[in-house]
């Protein structure tokens, strides 16, 4: 992208210091998204400032960058709409963390979202568990009845665990199938 | 007397920006409708047709918002300056979608005309 120069020394700080915060507030997109973003505000500004004396530059840009507004808030929206876009184009677990944080204040969707993956982080942590204390993490009955699935630092009296080993495999496909939900979730919502 | 002018005046001020936030796609899309604009150029046009005070900070997100529900579409356009312009038009959908909130407006304009009297 062509960035503007300006005659007046002041201007061209202004205009450097704002972009550095645009630069920042997109760096979370991908590049293609970034550019897009930069260069429709650079293009807004180039409009508003173009025909203006040099010692005029200085006014006429702090006008403009004023009525855009804080790049942190003006940008807001456009970089939580992208950044669905680029989550649920990818599955990336990294960029679907970072939607839902942009996205959080949007609504009930983005906190079941949010909680899921919470699950999910926490039927990873089973796995480790039942590496580390095999005997106190399983699928737990008594009687051919339910006691307990996950961790439990007492077993249940008379109770035993039944999957032995199994419940690794088990743990991640619930993981792997809750993720893809919880992702064609993500979906859905940016339909809306 | 005077709180009831500065509630009043706060009650106006709220209504006003609602009915703002409400219109503005509406305008757009009317103005579009005539022929493609890049963002400045757009503003500059809302200012010359209305009286609103539209925030740039406000159109932005805003057609950004209408492109991705597929109402409008846009393309970069090089310019001599080095400098490309992005362009926006009324995509098939948006000519679509503008023809039913022109009726609506239609309805909702005879209906308050009849109850202002």
């Amino acid at each position: 992208m062509k960035k503007l120069i300006y005659k007046n020394p002041t201007a061209q700080k202004i205009y450097d210091s704002y972009f550095k915060r645009v630069s920042r507030c997109v760096s979370i997109l991908s590049p293609n998204d970034q550019l897009e973003l930069q260069m429709e505000l650079n293009s807004h500004i180039y409009e508003a400032t173009n025909d203006v004396a040099p010692d005029k530059e200085v006014e006429a840009l702090i006008e403009a960058l004023e009525k855009l507004g804080a790049p942190e808030e003006m940008l807001q929206p456009a970089i939580a709409d992208k950044k669905i876009k680029q989550a649920s184009r990818s599955f990336n677990p990294k960029h679907v963390l970072q939607a839902m944080y942009l996205n959080v204040s949007s609504g009930l969707g983005y906190l079941t979202l949010a909680f899921v993956y919470l699950l999910i982080v926490a039927f990873g942590m089973l796995v480790i568990l039942k590496l580390l204390f095999a005997d106190n993490t399983g699928l737990f009955l008594k009687d051919g009845r339910f006691k307990v699935f996950g961790f439990t630092p007492t077993v249940p009296a008379g109770s035993s665990e039944v999957l032995g080993y199994w419940f690794i495999p088990l743990v991640i496909i619930i993981m792997l199938v809750a993720y893809f939900l919880n992702t064609s979730l993500l979906r859905l919502l940016k339909k809306q | 007397m005077y709180y009831i002018c500065a509630m009043n005046s706060e009650f106006i001020q709220n209504w006003l920006s609602q009915v703002k936030k409400g219109t503005l796609s509406y305008i757009i899309l009317n103005i579009l409708n005539e022929k493609e604009y890049y963002g400045y150029d757009l503003i500059q046009e809302i200012k010359l047709h209305t009286t609103l005070e539209v925030a740039e900070g406000t159109l932005y997100p805003l057609l950004n918002k209408l492109k991705t529900d597929g109402i409008v579409e846009s393309k970069w356009v090089e310019q001599p300056s080095g400098i490309p312009r992005k362009y926006y038009t009324l995509s098939a959908e948006g000519k679509v979608t503008l023809n039913e909130m022109k009726k609506i407006w239609l309805t909702l304009e005879t209906a308050i005309h009849k109850i202002q009297k």
